[in-house]
């Protein structure tokens, strides 16, 4: 059986289930790459300059992990999902760029994804990724028919359930042990916002959610939003988005702003060009609203564990102080 | 109201002119200094790419001098620049400056959204006058651009080194105080014809060396440290495809007609980057290839965290067509001697390849 290739890094965790009903609806079985390692993080940076960011150089770690596990290796390059709302440079680039600094790696299939160029456009690209597999226009689009559910059910699963991506892929692929349910005694609420590739890539973060949650936090996401209030409260904020994934930064930090969460926490990189932008307008909003803590942590591949940490131990008992005091005051 | 914008080399020349024959009311904040980086730096996110830092400086400082209404482009496409006018009207707001950013499209409506711009800043003029005033900024813009290319050709050969710049300088300001079509043909003949005659060293056969990359640090000579002067000092001479009237020739004019001149350059870059990534990161990718065989060296200027020239300064040294390629990034930390130890270093590495030609791998 052919194997497709999909790195477990960048849109693998907004899309993946959406990718492999597509693949196996075609009769391909579909290899994913085992989570981040510190030696995927230094082989991906080998092989790009040093400005390139930090997803990026993880993306290509786990494409030099897969060279030769699979026949094929999939990157789309998005560009657009919305009309008038781009993706950044890097995610457009990625096909070519992996294919010229991994010279070494399967052939990639690469489509391109634009919806203003109009349906057409995009129902013959999809037509284009399944013809290596099949000549039945027929079954592509049965697969991509299935493959579009099963996105659809995969956000459900987890606005619904309150679910985070790898919990939800887990929970999809049956594979979830019992959750650990969040001790009892939470009486916080932090909420994280950033993008899902950085997020759930424990290696990037330094298991931060799973800390937040040892002390006793309630951690919130963007995905746990629905799509209309992360719409909803980009339009306040920026006015609409600019970028693709816009709402998961913007949308989410302006509604746990308005919210009542105890504090929120901004997750970016070095060097991210959309993110320096995004992150700016929540700091500026937290700033002017004077009501929730907000704190920025900028991550690249030489932020040390201790250090990070340190920063949440302060925030989270500046947190805690903060509580007190108004308790206090209450009584 | 009073009208303020932001400089890119000597864009402000046009628009001044553009300004004063529709009798708007509009400063000119003073061109890129070191007040205007520091302020732009301290105001800015940090991880912001130079054309935004440099920008809002300007912007800080027209609003100092009183402009309520600031010029900036705008619009949707890949590069962020298309976000920075909301980005810094929020940042003015909080500093306390009761301001308003125009956004002039640069994606859509191209002229006529322009146009349309300038019909509402000037109090809405007849047709007729904003029409002729914007064809007399042009007339201006292109002058500049036709003399500067003569500049670049003079630089490498003159025998006292500085004498064409000191001639563009002159020519920059008599350009800028000429106040109708004939007088501004007799400026340009002029100069042209002076910077014909300055005295040449008929020896110095120049290493020709392509400028590329982002079209603002290409452009604004401060953001990059006058890196086409400094190797013309060295002797070289620099071509370069990105000029402003160019961009308003195809992008304002031609490109509606079906005309676009980069087809070729995106041809080239096609069997490495199949496509736009915004900004001018195919371009750069392109210009690499295409003139692999025809020049010595290119020299590619990129802001620090660009996003497009990341990709296609990964791409760049692995194309089969090989040219020695110096890729500078441009940021607040930059400084003169470094910069100028590369660019010898590049020099001198260009020189021992044409004097050896075969041992080059």
């Amino acid at each position: 059986m052919i194997k497709i290739g999909i790195p477990r890094a960048l849109l693998y965790y907004q899309y993946y289930p959406m990718w492999r009903t597509f693949f196996e609806e075609l009769g391909m079985e579909v290899v994913v790459s085992s989570p981040t390692t510190q030696a995927m993080l230094s082989q991906g940076s080998s092989r790009v300059v040093a400005d390139t960011c930090l997803p990026a150089k993880i993306f290509l770690g786990h494409v030099l992990s897969l060279v030769d596990e699979c026949d094929y290796i999939f990157i789309p390059a998005i560009r657009s999902v919305k009309r008038k709302v781009y993706n950044c440079s890097k995610f457009l680039g990625l096909p070519d760029m992996t294919k010229v600094v991994i010279p070494e790696s399967p052939p990639i299939l690469d489509i391109d994804i634009d919806v203003n160029k109009g349906k057409r456009d995009l129902y013959q690209a999809i037509y284009r990724l399944g013809r290596h597999f099949t000549w039945s226009p027929f079954k592509v689009r049965q697969a991509s028919i299935a493959a579009w559910q099963a996105h659809l059910d995969y956000r459900q699963l987890m606005s619904d359930q309150g679910l985070t991506p790898p919990q939800a892929i887990e929970t999809i692929s049956g594979r979830l042990e019992t959750r650990s349910s969040s001790p009892a005694s939470t009486q916080t609420t932090i909420a994280i916002i950033g993008h899902p590739y950085l997020l759930y890539d424990e290696h990037i973060t330094h298991r931060l959610i799973y800390r937040l949650e040892q002390a006793h936090n309630k951690v919130l996401t963007p995905e746990m939003l629905t799509a209309e209030e992360l719409q909803s409260a980009t339009a306040r904020l920026a006015g609409g988005a600019y970028w693709t994934y816009e709402e998961e930064v913007v949308g989410a930090g302006e509604h746990y702003l308005e919210s009542g969460v105890d504090g929120i926490i901004g997750i970016m990189t070095f060097g991210c060009g959309p993110d320096s932008v995004m992150m700016d307008m929540v700091h500026r909003q937290a700033a002017r609203l004077k009501s929730t803590p907000f704190m920025s942590l900028t991550l690249e591949e030489h932020t040390a564990e201790a250090g990070m940490v340190t920063r949440l131990e302060a925030f989270h008992d500046m947190i805690q102080r903060r509580k007190r005091r108004r308790a206090e005051v209450c009584a | 109201m009073r009208v303020g914008m932001p400089h890119m080399g000597n864009l402000y020349i046009p628009f001044q002119a553009l300004f004063q024959r529709l009798d708007i009311d509009y400063v000119m904040p003073p061109v890129n200094n070191q007040r205007t980086l520091s302020l732009g730096v301290r105001h800015s996110p940090e991880g912001l790419c130079i054309p935004f830092k440099l920008t809002l400086g300007n912007l800080i400082e027209a609003a100092e001098l009183g402009a309520d209404t600031l010029l900036m482009p705008g619009g949707t496409g890949i590069c962020r620049l298309g976000c920075y006018a909301q980005t810094q009207e929020q940042i003015l707001h909080d500093l306390g400056y009761n301001v308003e950013i125009v956004k002039v499209g640069v994606s859509q409506r191209k002229l006529f959204g322009i146009l349309d711009i300038i019909k509402r800043l000037s109090n809405n003029a007849p047709w007729a006058k904003i029409i002729s005033a914007f064809r007399f900024g042009l007339a201006k813009l292109n002058a500049l651009d036709r003399i500067e290319k003569v500049v670049q050709k003079v630089r490498p050969v003159e025998r006292v080194k500085g004498t064409a710049n000191k001639l563009f300088a002159k020519a920059v300001k008599a350009i800028d105080q000429a106040d109708d079509h004939n007088t501004l043909k007799k400026v340009e003949k002029d100069y042209i014809d002076q910077l014909k005659q300055v005295a040449r060293d008929p020896q110095v056969k120049p290493l020709i060396v392509g400028i590329t990359g982002e079209f603002y640090v290409v452009l604004e000579p401060f953001s990059n440290l006058d890196v086409e002067s400094e190797l013309g000092k060295l002797g070289v001479e620099v071509r370069r495809m990105t000029f402003v009237s160019e961009w308003t020739k195809f992008s304002l004019f031609l490109n509606p007609l079906g005309v676009n001149e980069k087809d070729r350059i995106h041809k080239a870059a096609f069997p490495y980057l199949k496509r736009d990534i915004g900004g001018d990161g195919w371009e750069s990718v392109g210009e690499k290839v295409l003139h692999a065989g025809e020049y010595d060296g290119l020299v590619h200027l990129a802001p620090f965290t660009c996003m497009p020239e990341i990709v296609a300064q990964n791409i760049m040294p692995k194309t089969k067509e090989s040219i020695p390629v110096l890729t500078i990034l441009c940021d607040e930390q930059i400084a003169k001697p470094g910069m100028l130890t590369r660019l010898e270093a590049f020099v001198d590495l260009l020189e021992r390849k044409r004097r050896v030609p075969n041992n080059n791998r």
